[in-house]
């Protein structure tokens, strides 16, 4: 993969740093989250499918169209999460926050420490279930100026976000931020 | 270098005293006037500039907005009272006892409003913020920062300039979008408020008492455009959203009055009429005369839309500010700091390319809404003129050469280009009607393949045109064709490093390289496509080991010491040894 292969130039900083995975929990969550994906594409196949069952002109035998999108709609809650995992490395460096992540679009990120505007750790109601925080890191970029870590575990995502915080209060220049 | 704007930091010595005075100098007022307004005056000019104290003691007590205020904004209501009339207007009965009870009841809510709201709206200015008290039923109390202040702009409509009047915005980092705003103040109250807000940013950012610069001095004059200059640079654009506007606008008249006012204006058996008829003779004649309508439209446009933007404009330089001034009926005026300029933007299009013109802009954090983030410097001007003016407000060293991305970018393009040409006629195929035009016996969409090759030569000139550099002082980027981009990004003001390579990228082995900076969103961004994945990444780290370097450097200039943060005990890392037990 790209990142093993640039990530030394990256961690001589640190020479025992690595990339970090998420908490593995993380792909039941989007399991979840897509299985809701796909069950409000498949409602809507049925119900055409099943208005659809008694007239002369279908132009599809029944359950042709909710049976492909129950079929690849599983394909994809069973695949997707995994892939986006294996995807997934972020690691906090002693003056950045490096990650790379992206199945289809591989993105690799340097954010250093002092462009951080600030730091939010937040919840949803599934991510709470399995104890999981996503770190949301504000900057004022001009394009994508919020960079989101998913799955960690809350206690851990809260403790980044305090080193971050520690930081950034730190600073020794006096100057703005900006 | 702004030493005392962190509140952790030290107050210098000149400082202390009179932050400490000012409070009671603005608390002074409300119990007796005349006396507050003095004892203000005492203090500050006790502790700084005697210049501002005039300034200071007009602005620190709590204003109201000028009284023409009222009239311009009973006016700006009148349209919806006309709405709420329209039925009786077009047909005056009886029946229509409604909407002259509505507009009664309008009139009985909106006026008091009105008046009310302009009651309860207040503005003071004291050494360390603005504060800004508005609201009827809901009070809201916002006080502004002085040191957060990126911009204070004035601006003056057609109306507001005919009373004298201006409005006032004041813009902060952080947020995105205007913070404060001031509609109406009289024009020399204006140029008061932003004469004080800039004496104290001086004090509190330098220390030093504010040079006593009278308003409207002109500090050294960087650019100027005369009228010839702006007739000029509007005839070298067209502005197509503008014949968008008029044709859509078109859509919505009724067919037979555009007939009525073009029979009024071709007299029957006259030129224009000969040549309309010999146009409507023939579908390409047609397609040609409606291209060269639309094409005089948009450069009559360009024109009009530049020289009401850009008339008179001037750019000077004011101690570490640029002000820049300009408008025809709208007259706007800013104040762009110099240290908060993020990157430098030369645009040009082909035609202004050919005769060496471009212009100038800069990124800035207070986001404008009009200008997306990007302040145009300089509208209008020669290459090397350009250069030099850039180099005022930012010192830069343009390399010679650029270096170029990977060939294979040429080929990428094509395949997507002619990718979204093929779905757009081959759509166009299917839909065509058989009774239609059809050339050489096949449709007329299939004729539009003949454009495949137009794409390759579009292809190159756009791989032609893409290059870029890695120096120590910044990265530079240009790329484009119809809308030629430099981008000049100081290494200081880096931002956030990106690779990024999409599915398509990662067959061919390529990545895009992004290093943003603070600002607004914008249509293109200083973006590096399709490097060579290697060299990509390793032009990433390289950039970010030059910003690193960098804030080492000045770290340890400013404190005497590496930083601290990162020694082994106190660097930020993740509590690994923590986590897995």
């Amino acid at each position: 993969m790209d990142a093993s292969s640039s990530a030394p130039a990256l961690s001589a900083v640190v020479p025992d740093d690595t990339v970090r995975s998420l908490d593995g929990a993380i792909q039941s969550v989007w399991r979840i989250k897509l299985a809701g994906l796909t069950l409000a594409a498949f409602l809507p196949a049925l119900f055409y499918d099943l208005t659809h069952l008694f007239s002369p002109d279908a132009w599809l035998p029944f359950g042709v169209l909710s049976g492909t999108v129950l079929g690849l709609g599983l394909l994809y809650v069973l695949v997707w999460p995994r892939l986006r995992y294996r995807a997934w490395g972020f690691a906090l460096r002693p003056e950045e926050l490096y990650m790379a992540h992206g199945v289809l679009n591989y993105v690799r990120t340097v954010v250093p420490l002092r462009r951080i505007q600030h730091v939010d750790v937040s919840q949803d109601l599934i991510e709470r279930e399995y104890a999981l925080g996503r770190l949301v890191v504000h900057t004022a970029g001009s394009r994508s100026s919020d960079v989101v870590i998913p799955g960690l575990p809350l206690g851990e995502a809260e403790r980044i976000r305090d080193e971050i915080k520690r930081f950034i209060l730190e600073d020794p220049l006096t100057e703005d931020p900006v | 270098m702004p030493a005392s704007s962190s509140p952790a930091s030290d107050p210098d010595a000149s400082a202390g005293p009179e932050n400490a005075d000012a409070p009671d100098a603005t608390d002074a007022p409300p119990d007796a006037e005349s006396a507050g307004t003095e004892a203000s005056g005492t203090a500050v000019d006790s502790a700084s500039a005697p210049a501002s104290s005039v300034t200071l003691g007009a602005v620190q007590e709590p204003q109201r907005l000028h009284p023409l205020t009222l009239v311009l904004r009973v006016g700006a209501s009148l349209p919806a009272l006309v709405v709420i009339l329209l039925p009786t207007l077009q047909n005056p009965s009886s029946e229509n006892l409604v909407s002259v009870i509505l507009s009664v009841v309008y009139g009985l809510v909106a006026l008091p409003a009105i008046v009310l709201q302009y009651l309860r709206f207040s503005y003071r200015i004291t050494p360390k913020q603005i504060v800004i008290q508005k609201g009827v039923i809901r009070r809201q109390n916002r006080s502004i920062p002085v040191e957060r202040i990126q911009n204070i702009q004035t601006q003056q409509n057609l109306v507001a300039r005919l009373l004298g009047l201006a409005k006032v915005t004041v813009e902060t980092a952080g947020s995105s979008a205007t913070e404060g705003s001031l509609e109406y103040v009289s024009l020399s109250d204006a140029h008061e408020i932003r004469q004080a807000v800039r004496s104290f940013q001086h004090r509190t950012t330098e220390g030093a008492p504010a040079d006593a610069d009278t308003d409207d001095a002109p500090g050294e004059s960087l650019f100027a455009m005369d009228l010839p200059r702006v007739l000029l640079s509007g005839a070298f654009r067209f502005s197509l959203l503008y014949i968008a506007l008029i044709f859509s606008a078109v859509q919505l008249i009724d067919p037979a009055v555009i007939g009525n006012v073009v029979q009024r204006a071709v007299h029957p058996g006259g030129r224009l009429d000969q040549i309309a008829e010999a146009m409507g003779a023939h579908p390409v004649l047609t397609l040609l005369g409606t291209l060269l309508i639309a094409g005089v439209l948009g450069w009559i446009s360009g024109i009009a839309i530049h020289l009401a933007r850009y008339y008179s404009f001037s750019l000077w330089l004011d101690g570490d500010k640029l002000r820049k001034r300009h408008g025809l009926f709208t007259v706007t005026e800013g104040t762009i700091p110099l240290g908060k300029v993020q990157a430098l933007i030369l645009r040009t299009n082909p035609l202004m390319r050919v005769f060496g013109w471009y212009e100038l802009e800069v990124q800035t954090i207070g986001m404008d809404v009009n200008e997306q983030g990007h302040r145009v410097i300089a509208p209008f001007a020669q290459y090397e003129d350009i250069l030099a003016l850039a180099q005022q407000v930012r010192s830069f060293d343009l390399p010679e050469t650029f270096g170029s991305v990977s060939r294979l970018t040429i080929r990428r393009r094509f395949f997507r280009y002619t990718l979204a040409l093929s779905a757009l006629l081959g759509s166009g195929v299917y839909a065509w009607p058989a009774d239609w035009w059809h050339l050489g016996g096949v449709a007329l969409p299939w004729w539009g393949f003949g454009l495949v090759p137009f794409i390759l030569v579009w292809a190159v000139l756009q791989y032609r045109n893409h290059g870029y550099a890695v120096r120590d002082d910044g990265l530079y980027i240009r790329r484009g064709v119809i809308s030629h981009y430099l981008w000049i990004l100081p290494t200081e003001k880096f931002h956030v490093f990106h690779t990024t390579a999409t599915l398509f990228q990662r067959r061919l082995n390529l990545k895009t390289l992004f290093v943003d900076t603070a600002g607004a969103a914008t249509f293109a961004y200083p973006e590096v496509i399709d490097l060579p994945a290697v060299e990509a990444d390793a032009q990433m780290d390289r950039l970010y080991r030059r910003f690193q370097t960098l804030y080492r450097t000045r770290i340890e200039e400013a404190s005497g010491a590496p930083d601290t943060r990162l020694g082994i005990e106190d660097r930020p890392r993740l509590p690994v040894s923590k986590n897995e037990a």
